[in-house]
């Protein structure tokens, strides 16, 4: 779902960010201790307050219309708080922890849905995944806290792959890579008729480097180093993350040079007009492109490396948890059956903008060959994993842009950028 | 504290065992006036002081927002000591001062010279270089960044002129994306220090340029015997606004480039955002905090000292 996607809510939040640099140095603290929130959740009776960082017109929309419907079925009542999503990012930890919090939030499964159960901020929500029975084991275990109980309800989730234009393939006669060696001819062969082959946009949005960090460490070294990596139980300085960047060097010449100054956004813009090959993106970018073009659009996923690792996909999922702490627990976890619904999906994939995947298996996915190509990627890997900062925490995220720019633009240095990778890193985990 | 006092009513005041002073009218402060300082101090107490305090605790603790802070002397301080992110930024902000602070200073001061006679039109110029001042710096941010950006303005002026070498992603190079930076700040900043400076130069007395000239002076005479002296304390006001303005210069440098590429335009302002927000290191973040105050306070109390003395 694109309206959670972690450097779109930076991008669009560090804009209203700007106002922050006045509060200077009283301001800092006065800011992130204030831990009273003015939207704090009904008593036992009371409606659901849910908080909702989908702010685009469209998700909005769609989130009002999916909790009109709750409350015409009489099984409870909900009110709707949307906020801007930068805001609510950083805000999040303050409604999670205030004395009278909000009752049911938007945010990710995995790590960061753990991160917050183990701090015992999140509601027990087994008894609704006894509901969801059909829903796929890889959504349980990513929606599964450290201790084993169910702490997320998944509502959508999306993929990433390196997205071109039917037509500019067609025209430059080549095909889909399977391999990386394929992979690596492709680039030659665009190179070599003057187009940059690999498009990024790295200038407002580094973490979209990320993704390849993401893809070429599950794809050479498995998801489960990957996730351990991000854990803080694997080094960044370890030989094997260094494999990693031995094989990004391969492709580093055939990036697009001016990549690092344009954000993400102008990347798409970019390859929708012929300037680049292809892009490694997930399909929220679909959001910044012409409908015209979306008909033209086609993806193929990241060029197997070593046959013998098994396939991962990056597939972030989106959802709900809840307040430990509601007041209403039964209303609660009644809405978020209805947010698992068939129904409430459809609902929502009908009304929102971006290429998403509804997480209920029954519910139907937009009808369109790139959709229905997505949804098998997905259901073909035999493990997802989300992103980097939601395998790992959005603290470590600064620490994977610096060092992934730096090593795009000095790739002589790995050795030294991994070492600061690991320093900045510990420093994380330590807090 | 009975000069604060507001219950008493004048009226009471005469005391028959006191000598009426002459301090008593200042002593008999009207209730209004005790709460024009009584209230605002009131309200920057819970909003400045307080906050500012409590900084100074949490730069001693190691606190990620969530749990409750966990006191731990001063390692974020030795941290600071051995961080080289810290080390770049604190050399980028002194860059910042030196830089920005100094060329805002001789370009308002020379653009106020140039403008201070009422000519036809004067006044479309003075508009012109302060209209900066007016923008948001958010779009002022956005302006630039596509003067900035692949192709844009900047690289097609230099392909205009032949100067194509030069051309470079100049917001995404190490190399040039702090200066790259320093100029939309100063673009708006030397049209804020002009003003302060043409206020100045028309309180200067048009009687000791009179004296200046039939003396035999000639202009740059003038500008630094008559003019010069004279905007001593237009020079204390512009430097602490520049001081302060250079400190918590933030906003244009988080618009444009976010303190990136890895760092090379980092200043202490946008590093402690990110330590605090980002990366949810909210004692590091403060101990920076109190750095940047402690910076704040060392360059304006310097002046300050320094211009009594010479008084």
């Amino acid at each position: 779902m694109s309206d959670f996607d972690p450097g779109r809510r930076r991008f669009l939040g560090h804009l209203g960010l700007a106002g922050l640099g006045a509060l200077g140095m009283g301001g800092l603290v006065g800011c992130a201790s204030s831990a009273s929130t003015s939207s704090g959740g009904g008593g036992s009776d009371g409606p659901v307050a849910v908080q909702s960082n989908l702010s685009s017109p469209q998700a909005k929309a769609a989130m009002e219309k999916i909790i009109e419907t709750f409350n015409k079925q009489g099984k409870g009542s909900a009110t709707l708080n949307t906020i801007a999503a930068e805001t609510y990012r950083t805000q999040l930890p303050t409604y999670l922890t205030s004395a009278n919090p909000p009752d049911l939030y938007t945010w990710y499964a995995g790590s960061v849905a753990d991160d917050y159960a183990s701090k015992g901020l999140l509601l027990d929500v087994s008894d609704v995944w006894q509901g969801l029975a059909d829903y796929p084991e890889a959504l349980r275990t990513i929606s599964t806290d450290a201790s084993g109980k169910q702490v997320f309800v998944p509502m959508t989730n999306y993929w990433w792959g390196f997205f071109y234009r039917k037509s500019n393939f067609a025209r430059w006669n080549v095909q889909e890579p399977k391999n990386w060696t394929d992979f690596v001819a492709l680039c030659q062969t665009l190179k070599g008729k003057g187009i940059p082959p690999i498009g990024i946009g790295l200038g407002d949005t580094p973490w979209v480097a990320s993704a390849w960090f993401d893809y070429l460490n599950i794809r050479i070294n498995g998801a489960p180093f990957h996730r351990e990596l991000l854990a803080g139980k694997q080094r960044f300085d370890d030989p094997k993350v260094k494999a990693v960047f031995t094989r990004w060097r391969e492709v580093l010449p055939y990036f697009d040079p001016k990549g690092k100054a344009y954000p993400f956004q102008e990347a798409t813009a970019a390859l929708l007009a012929g300037k680049t090959g292809m892009f490694l993106i997930g399909t929220f970018f679909a959001d910044a492109a012409p409908k015209d073009a979306l008909g033209d659009l086609d993806f193929f996923r990241f060029p197997i490396i070593d046959p013998a690792v098994p396939v991962a996909e990056e597939g972030p999922t989106d959802g709900f948890f809840a307040s430990a702490k509601t007041g209403n627990p039964t209303g609660t976890k009644a809405l978020l059956s209805h947010l698992a619904s068939v129904e409430a999906q459809e609902e929502y994939i009908r009304h929102s903008s971006g290429i998403v995947l509804p997480a209920n298996p029954k519910a139907k996915a937009a009808d369109s060959p790139l959709v229905a190509k997505g949804k098998a990627m997905l259901e073909s890997a035999q493990e997802l994993t989300q992103f980097f900062n939601r395998d790992s925490s959005d603290a470590l995220q600064p620490t994977a842009d610096t060092a992934l720019t730096k090593f795009m633009d000095k790739p002589d240095q790995i050795d030294a950028i991994l070492r600061e990778w690991q320093a900045g890193a510990e420093k994380v985990f330590k807090g | 504290m009975t000069v604060l006092a507001p219950t008493e009513s004048p009226r009471q005041r005469p005391a028959p065992d006191r000598k009426p002073s002459r301090r008593r009218p200042a002593r008999r402060m009207s209730p209004l006036l005790v709460a024009f300082v009584l209230v605002p101090f009131a309200v920057e107490s819970i909003w400045v002081f307080w906050p500012a305090l409590q900084g100074f605790y949490f730069s001693l603790t190691r606190w990620d927002g969530l749990e409750p802070p966990q006191f731990i002397g001063l390692d974020n301080y030795a941290e600071m000591a051995g961080d080289s992110v810290f080390r770049g930024a604190l050399l980028n902000t002194v860059i910042w001062l030196l830089l920005f602070g100094g060329l805002s200073v001789v370009g308002g001061f020379g653009m106020a010279l140039l403008l201070q006679k009422e000519r036809r039109g004067i006044g479309f110029y003075r508009a012109a270089l302060f209209t900066p001042v007016v923008f948001s710096l958010v779009v002022t941010g956005l302006v630039w960044r596509v003067f900035y950006q692949p192709d844009g303005l900047a690289d097609q002026v230099l392909r205009t002129i032949g100067l194509e070498h030069l051309i470079r992603p100049w917001l995404a190079d190490p190399q040039t994306a702090l200066y790259a930076v320093i100029l939309p700040a100063l673009w708006r900043q030397i049209g804020y220090v002009m003003v302060l400076y043409l206020a100045g130069l028309k309180a200067i007395d048009p009687a000791l340029h009179e004296a200046a000239r039939v003396d035999g002076a000639n202009g740059w005479q003038r500008l630094w015997n008559v003019t010069v002296p004279q905007l001593r304390g237009v020079n204390a006001v512009v430097l602490s606004v520049i001081v302060i303005d250079s400190l918590r210069s933030f906003d244009i440098v988080w618009a444009l480039t976010r303190g990136g590429p890895y760092h090379s335009s980092e200043l202490l302002s946008t590093y402690m955002y990110s330590t605090a927000f980002q990366s949810l290191r909210l004692g590091y973040g403060s101990a920076i905090a109190v750095v940047i105050f402690g910076l704040a306070l060392a360059v304006i109390l310097g002046y300050l000292v320094r211009a009594f003395r010479e008084d």
